[in-house]
């Protein structure tokens, strides 16, 4: 018996979560972040969780760490130099990008493009060609290989990639080149585009390479510290580290593929999220997670997290599996502005952590989304955020009144507006993964976490008139709750692009099996036992010459016939929920074949606690404060969340307090608190 | 020109609105949110690579009366209705009226190739707008592969015309018409794919204003779409009093080289002034139509609608753009000129029109408002290459390329981008799988940026080599003439393709070509024009320009007779010999233009070069078409 730990470290804030196996208790625990070295955050931050129960290092089993490290410096360009071996004659393949520009009309004005990642001077071509059947076009020149590593190395290049045209068919080429590397420069870390993505679009693949290659050396570096750092202290389980598509692997795999961990932090919501869900039978959910400055989304299938095959980090869309997580400028900070044309706008634009709301007392000045909180008492007065910082009402007045007096409108008639308009931009979101995907929100639980989630999810479950209002026990540390549910997880797809209705089932199942047999290796590299392995298999299908792919699952059993029609059932009716048309004359093309790899490890089980304390949660009020709900101030009860118990009802209107968050209860709405102490909220 | 009843007065929508402001903001973002869905509905669901990879299309959300609420060309549903058989009475939930004729639209499609599905939108049995989308189809039949022929003489060559038919009725898909349609398209599967994704995209817009009046009520709904016209008319008001100096008039000049059959250089010229509320923008002494396709039958309501986008882009973008302004943008198109020619002239190659259209209308804007300057954009051609595979299957590609983005003061143009919003440049090895076809080089083409103290962006050099026999059609500018410089800025290089047949002969040809033979083996190089410069090219910061050599942008050789920067042997900058180069250069160069146009031979010489450039090339091909039927590969 012992405890599992997860650690998910943030830009202000390390957050631990330590599982003790034994009670199945949950304990927080928060620390600053050290960025610095943001491994020292992590072991100071286990220490004082440990402290407060008097255990150590030696006790813990599974260790999950999200990190930032990659997506820092990915976002800052501070990863190594890189050099580039291209295909000649497609040198500035990084530079010409995709000749995207941004809407609407005259967009191009306002596109600031940052470098490539690979500076034009470090790259060269080499004279070599793959055709797009896997033929070679043009022999591997390998003196010209050695030549251009050579010169490359002596101008400093820290690192190598390599992304040459078509080698997700053929990757031969790619691999003679890092041989040639390697016997040149045993030292010199070096990644070729076809291990990085079997898939077709040779901009995406070598900038994914180059992205990788970049962030390599700093990443394998970190990871060796932080695990001698956590070994010294005489930790001697096993250490996982949190995957975008929120699956977690060994710190051994992410020094080979840094950049699927570039969205570490992020996925943990939502796969916490998912499996709160899963333990307490609501199987289909949308999840909330608003923060500071922007509020991510997604729905959850089946209690499944949800995966997309590439991400965004600033400028830069990568291929790597991530999280389906949508995102839109709305957060705590959003700052709220009247437009030339007179329409109140709330965000993107954000006042941060620094200088922070006007209501932080930092300086702020500009009115936001909290200030409205703060001058509507969602915030109660009193109330420190994060048990430490006091709000600054007359100051949130001033701000809020900035908008008010442009709109002609009462402080707190602004205020309920400015909450409105970011409700409205929330929804927004929401709708874009529900409704806009074929799913009726009515089906849907909404569960909501982030510092900001609680205070608005009844108002957004309202909005898209969700099935109920979940708020977990400590929606502030979500992420690390994730990552004590993920399980050892990869994926190994490949462009396959071949039509359903001339493929034989045979041919498709000896990819399956190929892939199969590809993650099994790699889950054996885990340490994942055979019992606990286990592979989900995927077609991404389209229309022939469509640009979607959507997944349609199957087991391997089902692999047999003269050709691949099985799948169209499968894919017509998704296609159908989601476009509402279908295309019988159309021949169904297999886009990818993918292999999802799983090890299943229990980092957390949830207890549930009997019922019993009746529905009275008098003994949890902490006082009443008047709080502005439809243009009225109410008598409002504040509840304390750490008194509230399983059975308790608490009726709207309503706050209740905790250390990270704040959770509103609108007028005509009650929550419940169940058995495992989320707090469920539904029209009374 | 025909105004409209509703121009003449004061609209219906200019009142007090019964809606509270922040509904009102609400239904604005979710109409704005709207256009955005349908653009993914379309994108992701249709199979042309011209809109799935590169996403030529545009939605649109229109009131009850047919005015564009949200969208960005501007609405055209009353002159549909007045051109088709129906009246809005006749209309059903479940109708979708299709066409792609421009003649009938009065431009609102302004080729073949472009179909705009019009969806009415009922609210329980009540009608409460329009949900509109266009799109471009890979073929529509026609003369030539792709439909966008460059030497036709009428309309009739450029393929199927569909004049406003019912697509759908009453939610029942008019099957005979599609097939009938498609079955003149050369890709009759990618056309019905993609006008049902079309149609799917305008079904989706109207089940979300269904939701919206779900939400508020329908009498709302209708409100707020008033208040929103209402609001952005206010708005453009406002913007042109703050910025257009009244009483003043403002002119540009710039010319598109030729029309494909010898005619050119051809003169688009704009005059804009204020007067009171009204702002005048006047097309008068543009060119008269031509014989070739590079007509732009420009419709006047999307004309006030890029004149109001402009305003908005620049100055503030939160401003919703619709036809809430079009009583207070006045435009004089004149009758036969090429900006409205007369039916049947053909239009199919109207790209290369509007390109310079752009072009004209953002200086003249620079001179007005005098900020925001930017140089000319480079070029943006299609690219067709059509035939039958080894295998047998016939196969036809639909390529857009693009040119350098401007510089604008504080800002280098990019390299190779595309002036159209959210358009994406087409994978080589998307072209490669489905095409018989090798992209053997795709860079950006050195020293075709406008030189600067910001440098336009350069074009881009693609070289494709043919695996197939076949014919390639394409259709470029801007090869005898310049995309201009600003403030000093230089202009950037002209456009160029060059045919390299296997045996090595090598041809140099047009700027405008179609069905020009191509065999196995054959290269053609594609470099399509620079953009151009703002501000003089002595005051670029010389790190710059080492920069731009460094990264193959600019030569050595240039850099120091365009930029006066001399660089030492590893490549820095050589401070004391880029002074004095500079100081040289200065006292010996005559005072920069403020829009350079390059070095341009007298307009009658240009004519002389254009006609006898096409007398040529027409010899060259008849000889190869000749070659090649004797060859037996004709």
């Amino acid at each position: 018996m012992g405890y599992n730990v997860a650690v998910d470290v943030g830009g202000t804030f390390t957050d631990v979560l330590l599982f003790e196996e034994r009670s199945g208790r949950l304990i927080e625990g928060k620390v600053l972040s050290t960025p610095d070295d943001p491994s020292r955050g992590v072991v100071e931050g286990i220490e004082s969780v440990c402290k407060k129960l008097g255990v150590s290092f030696e006790d813990l089993n599974l260790f999950f760490h999200g990190t930032t490290v990659v997506t820092n410096m990915i976002l800052t360009n501070t990863g190594s130099r890189v050099g580039l071996l291209t295909t000649k004659g497609h040198e500035q393949i990084l530079l010409l990008a995709r000749a995207w520009t941004p809407g609407p009309l005259y967009g191009w004005m306002s596109l600031v493009k940052p470098d490539p990642p690979a500076d034009p001077t470090d790259t060269v071509g080499i004279n070599e060609r793959i055709g797009p059947d896997g033929g070679v076009l043009v022999p591997l020149d390998e003196e010209e290989v050695r030549e251009a590593v050579k010169s490359l190395v002596e101008r400093g290049v820290e690192s190598l990639a390599i992304g040459f045209l078509n080698s997700y068919v053929n990757p031969a080429h790619e691999r003679r080149t890092r041989e040639i590397v390697r016997e040149l420069y045993p030292d010199l870390s070096v990644s070729i585009s076809s291990d990085i993505g079997q898939e077709y679009g040779e901009y995406e693949r070598t900038l994914t390479t180059v992205v990788n290659t970049a962030v390599q050396p700093r990443t394998m570096l970190y990871m060796k510290n932080f695990e001698k750092s956590v070994r010294e202290r005489r930790f001697g389980g096993a250490l996982s580290i949190v995957r975008s598509d929120g699956g977690a692997m060994s710190t051994q795999a992410v020094a080979e593929r840094p950049i699927q961990i570039a969205l570490s932090g992020p996925s943990g919501g939502v796969t916490g999220a998912a499996y709160l869900a899963r333990e307490i039978g609501v199987k289909n959910i949308l999840t909330f997670d608003m923060g500071g400055t922007s509020t991510d989304v997604s729905l959850c299938l089946n209690g499944e997290t949800p995966v997309r095959r590439d991400i965004q980090l600033g400028y830069f869309q990568f291929k790597s599996p991530a999280v389906d997580v949508h995102s839109v400028g709305a957060g705590g900070g959003s700052i709220a502005f009247v437009s030339a044309s007179g329409a109140l706008q709330v965000g993107p634009a954000s006042a941060g952590a620094d200088p922070g709301p006007a209501a932080y007392g930092r300086g702020g000045e500009e009115p936001t989304v909290t200030d409205a909180n703060v001058v509507l008492h969602r915030i109660p007065p009193g109330v420190a955020l994060g048990g430490t910082l006091q709000m600054d009402e007359e100051a949130a007045r001033r701000a809020v009144g900035k908008v008010a007096e442009r709109l002609g409108m009462g402080i707190e008639e602004a205020a309920e507006a400015i909450l409105e308009i970011v409700n409205e931009n929330m929804h927004a979101a929401l709708r874009v993964v529900s409704v806009e995907r074929g799913h009726d929100p009515r089906e849907f639980g909404l569960v909501a976490f982030g510092g900001a989630g609680p205070m608005h999810a009844n108002a957004l479950g309202r909005l898209i008139r969700s099935r109920s209002v979940i708020v977990p026990p400590t929606p502030g540390v979500m992420s690390a709750f994730g990552f004590l549910s993920s399980d050892i997880q990869n994926e190994f797809p490949e462009t396959y692009l071949r039509i359903a209705e001339e493929t034989p089932a045979s041919e498709l199942k000896k990819t399956v099996e190929r892939l199969i047999a590809q993650a099994n290796e790699w889950l054996d590299g885990e340490g994942v036992e055979e019992d606990e392995k286990r592979f989900d298999l995927y077609a991404d299908c389209r229309y022939y010459l469509q640009n979607i792919q959507i997944p349609c699952r199957f087991e391997l059993d089902e692999l047999s016939g003269e050709d691949s029609t099985f799948l169209r059932e499968r894919f017509e009716e998704a296609h159908r929920q989601r476009y509402n048309f279908e295309l019988p004359d159309s021949p169904l093309e297999i886009a990818t074949v993918r292999v999802v790899g799983r090890g299943t490890i229990k980092g957390v089980s949830l207890v549930a606690s009997e019922d019993g304390a009746g529905t009275d949660a008098s003994e949890a009020v902490l006082r009443t404060e008047k709080v502005y709900f439809g243009g009225e101030w109410l008598k409002t009860p504040i509840y304390e969340r750490s008194r509230l118990r399983p059975g308790h009802a608490v009726g709207g209107p309503a706050v209740v307090v905790q250390d990270d968050t704040t959770t509103v209860i609108e007028p005509g709405y009650r929550g419940a608190v169940d058995r495992f102490g989320n707090i469920l909220i539904e029209e009374a | 020109m025909v105004l409209n009843e509703r121009e003449q007065g004061l609209p219906d929508f200019v009142r007090e609105h019964d809606i509270d402001n922040v509904t009102l903001d609400i239904i604005e973002n979710a109409l704005k949110n709207i256009r955005y869905e349908m653009d993914r509905v379309l994108v992701t669901t249709a199979v042309s690579p011209i809109i799935r990879e590169q996403a030529d299309e545009f939605p649109l959300i229109a009131d009850r009366q047919g005015r564009m609420v949200v969208g960005q060309f501007g609405s055209p549903v009353d002159t549909v209705l007045e051109n088709s058989p129906y009246k809005v009475e006749d209309l059903k939930d479940g109708d979708v009226i299709a066409t792609n004729d421009p003649y009938m639209m009065e431009g609102s499609t302004s080729h073949l190739p472009d179909i705009l599905l019009v969806r009415p939108i009922f609210y329980e049995g009540d009608h409460v707008g329009y949900a509109l989308q266009w799109g471009n189809l890979m073929d529509v039949g026609g003369k030539t592969a792709g439909s966008i022929p460059i030497d036709a003489r009428s309309i009739y060559e450029e393929g199927v015309r569909m004049p406003p038919v019912k697509l759908y009725d009453g939610g029942k898909l008019n099957e005979e018409v599609l097939r009938f349609f498609c079955h003149n398209s050369r890709t009759p599967r990618e056309t019905r794919a993609d006008i049902m994704a079309i149609a799917a995209g305008t079904a989706a817009g109207a089940q979300r204003v269904k939701d919206i009046c779900d939400r508020f009520g329908k009498e709302t709904y209708l409100e707020a779409c008033d208040a929103l016209l209402n609001r952005t008319r206010t708005s453009i008001i406002n913007l042109m009093r703050q910025l257009i100096p009244e009483g003043e008039r403002f002119e540009f000049e710039d010319y598109t080289d030729d029309d494909g059959l010898g005619n050119g250089p051809i003169k688009l010229k704009l005059a804009m002034w204020r007067e009171g509320d009204t702002l005048h923008l006047d097309w008068t002494g543009t060119d008269a139509q031509v014989p070739g396709p590079v007509n732009f039958l420009l419709n006047h309501r999307m004309f006030q609608m890029f004149a109001g986008v402009f305003l908005i882009s620049a100055v503030d973008p939160t401003i919703l753009f619709n036809d809430g302004y079009s009583d207070v943008i006045k435009v004089h198109i004149p009758e036969g000129s090429v900006l409205r020619p007369k039916d049947p002239a053909p239009l199919s190659n109207r790209l290369v029109v509007m390109a310079r259209l752009f072009d004209v209308l953002g200086a003249v804007y620079a001179k007005a408002i005098g900020f925001n300057v930017s140089g000319s954009y480079g070029t943006s051609p299609n690219f067709v290459y059509s035939g039958v595979k080894p295998d047998g299957e016939p196969f036809q590609t639909m390529e857009i390329l693009y040119g350098g983005i401007p510089a604008i003061p504080g800002k280098d143009g990019l390299d190779g981008h595309s002036w159209w919003p959210e358009f994406l440049a087409v994978p080589a090895e998307y072209m490669e799988t489905y095409y018989p076809m090798i992209v053997e080089e795709y860079t950006a083409r050195r020293d075709s940026c406008g030189a600067g103290q910001f440098r336009g962006g350069c074009g881009i050099r693609k070289v494709y080599r043919f695996i197939s026999d076949g014919r390639i059609t394409y259709q470029d500018d801007r090869a005898h003439t310049y995309p201009y410089g600003v403030a000093g800025g230089r202009p950037g290089a002209p456009s160029k393709k060059t045919l390299i047949r296997k045996s090595g002969e090598t041809v140099e040809l047009p700027s405008k070509v179609s069905d020009v033979p191509v065999f196995e083996g054959d290269r053609l190089v594609f470099e399509t024009a620079g953009a151009g410069g703002v501000g003089d090219p002595l005051e670029r910061d010389p790190e710059a320009v080492a920069k731009d050599v460094r990264w193959g942008l600019v030569s050595r050789e240039a850099a120091e007779s365009e930029y006066g920067v001399v660089l030492g042997e590893d490549g820095s900058v050589d401070a004391a010999a880029t002074q004095s180069r500079r100081e040289e250069i200065r006292a010996s160069r005559p005072e920069p233009p403020a829009f350079d146009h390059g070095d341009l031979p007298p307009l009658a010489e240009q004519r002389r070069i254009i006609a006898e450039t096409r007398r040529k090339f027409n010899e060259w091909l008849s000889h190869e078409l000749g070659t090649a039927r004797a060859n037996g590969r004709g």
